[in-house]
């Protein structure tokens, strides 16, 4: 647990304090995101965290020791961290990149080189290959990656995260942000991740502390955020958008509901009549062995009356308008605008599990918003 | 012909004149880098105080060696000899190595520096594994040219009494003997190639792979 207790920094020739009184206290094993705009001091309070730079007043803790009583090296020694510049250094391997922490704790040598295989292994990274290259060797993305190697070498619980991902290309980030993400999910550290892009804070963080001008506006979790922006400010830092994007925190299955009517492939003069028993305005059709192809409406059905040519061909339309159940809610969204359906069918593998209209995504956010 | 016979005559003159300009050049550079290499380095933590000592060392250097070596003679500890030539060839070699070494030390990627800080290096270890590995080119090159350039001023301090390859210069002149004169410019300008050879040689050998390979 990191704490920051009434921490003010205030340099030389300032009349504003760049961090104004905050005090804030990030939970053990969680993503903790600082976002706000340029200047709003949360590169200068995450670098005080690790004493790179020392706060004028107010108390920094970790697990409840200030960290003025550790010699800074000794501090940073034991505490993550990743620079967006990366600064790897150029004279050394990948290798040698990533042993500099362990050298550092005079590791034996076999211990070092087993934990650095195994780091570039976790990130992704092609061990043959990268091994011994140099730093100028590599793409943007894979030295962000040897960035967080690094900083994971010694496996310290805390991480400090300056813009990691800020210098790389937009794909190159969204694989990067995912596998951090993964990879939390098993080390479970405390991380203090720094952003100015509140998607990234959205998608990232546990929890989001949003500043402005050195002072916190609001900490709270993404859904916390969304659903309740405490001011003007935090509403226009999040944007117009803000309940779309509100959807990035969920999953189909989230807001899918069950699927009322199935029928086989050759039940197809049925279907209206199978329809407007179950009271419902869609079926989903699936072949012999029971795979589903596609879906027909009731309006679709009761129109097409018995042409079979007419209502195969309609269902076959339908056949992409699948997604699973663990797909974000938003790519769903769009999938529905796309195919210009108004249901998609939900699958868990190749089973259906059920089914999301337009409707249950409204009745979601609209449950969530009142909440 | 008369060449090779001033060399035969007078080869025990040659010895010791190339001896005695050697040794000249290689004390001064020999002090120059102790004196220099750590001014350089710790004028890279103040600014202010690197401005005035390179203002200074640039005044220094502007200071035609002729009027130098003039200067000194006149003050009473240094006089004519080898004490006021290895001073003015220190004080020469101020301005390429102070300079060099502050420039190869400033133009490290900050974010390298902040990095290996943030990681817990020690400012001694951040010094020597980082800033003067990644200095190298500049600081070496700067060292090439200062002994290139101690080596022709050495030659100078003939005037104020060096027994070095700089008298057959001037005595040649003075003689209008040809051959004196060209034996003194080639083994100087032998021994100048010859230096910047060698040490372009070793700077191949020094300067970290990582910064001479490309994708």
């Amino acid at each position: 647990m990191i704490e920051l207790e009434k921490i003010t920094k205030k340099y030389p020739g300032q009349a504003v304090p760049a961090v104004d009184q905050l005090t804030l206290s990030m939970p053990e094993g969680e993503i903790c995101v600082l976002v706000g705009p340029s200047g709003c001091g949360k590169s200068t309070i995450l670098r005080m965290i690790n004493r790179m730079i020392e706060p004028t007043t107010g108390v920094v803790k970790i697990n409840g020791h200030d960290v003025t009583n550790t010699d800074s090296d000794q501090l940073r020694m034991g505490i993550g961290y990743v620079i967006q510049q990366i600064g790897l250094l150029p004279h050394r391997t990948i290798a040698e990149n990533i042993a500099i922490v362990p050298r550092l704790y005079k590791w034996p040598k076999e211990k070092i080189k087993k934990r650095v295989e195994e780091l570039i292994v976790m990130m992704g990274l092609d061990l043959e290959k990268t091994w011994g290259k140099y730093p100028s060797q590599l793409s943007g993305g894979q030295m962000q990656r040897v960035g967080v190697a690094r900083a994971m070498a010694v496996d310290p619980p805390i991480m400090l995260m300056d813009e990691p991902f800020g210098a790389v290309d937009p794909i190159a980030r969204t694989h990067l942000q995912d596998e951090l993400l993964r990879l939390q999910k098993e080390i479970k550290k405390t991380i203090v991740f720094v952003t100015h892009d509140i998607n990234e804070a959205i998608k990232m963080g546990d929890r989001i502390a949003i500043f402005d001008a050195g002072k916190l506006v609001q900490f709270g979790t993404p859904e916390e955020i969304l659903t309740h922006p405490v001011n003007e400010f935090v509403e226009n830092f999040i944007g117009h958008d803000r309940v779309v994007k509100k959807l990035n925190l969920y999953q189909v299955e989230d807001a899918m509901h069950p699927v009322q009517c199935v029928v086989r492939e050759n039940e197809w003069q049925n279907v209206a009549q199978t329809l407007k028993d179950a009271g419902t305005e869609v079926a989903f059709v699936s072949d012999q062995a029971g795979k589903v192809l596609g879906h027909i409406t009731l309006s679709d059905a009761l129109e097409l009356g018995g042409d079979v040519e007419g209502f195969k061909k309609r269902v076959l339309e339908t056949k992409k308008a699948f997604v699973q159940s663990t797909t974000p809610l938003p790519d769903a969204l769009s999938l529905l605008l796309e195919y210009n359906s108004d249901f998609l069918g939900i699958l868990r593998g190749e089973k259906l599990c059920g089914m999301l209209s337009f409707k249950d995504i409204r009745n979601h956010v609209y449950k969530k918003e009142g909440e | 012909m008369s060449l090779i016979n001033f060399f035969s005559k007078n080869t025990e003159t040659i010895i010791e004149y190339s001896g005695n300009h050697f040794t000249l050049v290689l004390w001064a550079v020999g002090i120059s880098l102790l004196i220099w290499v750590p001014t350089g380095l710790l004028l890279t933590k103040s600014d202010k105080w690197a401005a005035r000592v390179l203002a200074l060392a640039n005044t220094i250097f502007c200071i035609p060696s002729l009027s130098m070596f003039a200067i000194l003679v006149t003050i009473p500890t240094f006089g004519l000899g080898r004490k006021s030539a290895l001073f003015a060839l220190v004080l020469y070699a101020m301005m390429p190595l102070i300079r060099s070494v502050y420039d190869g030390v400033k133009n490290v990627d900050r974010n390298v520096i902040e990095a290996a800080k943030g990681m817990g290096m020690s400012t001694g270890r951040i010094l020597r594994e980082i800033l003067v590995p990644l200095g190298i080119p500049i600081i070496f090159a700067g060292f090439r040219i200062t002994v290139v350039m101690t080596t022709g001023i050495a030659a100078i301090a003939t005037y104020i009494g060096e027994r070095n390859l700089g008298r057959f210069i001037s005595e040649g002149l003075v003689r209008s003997n040809t051959p004196m004169m060209v034996t003194g410019a080639l083994i100087i300008s032998v021994i100048a190639i010859g230096l910047d050879t060698l040490l372009g040689l070793i700077e191949k050998r020094i300067v970290p792979k990582g910064l001479r390979v490309t994708r």
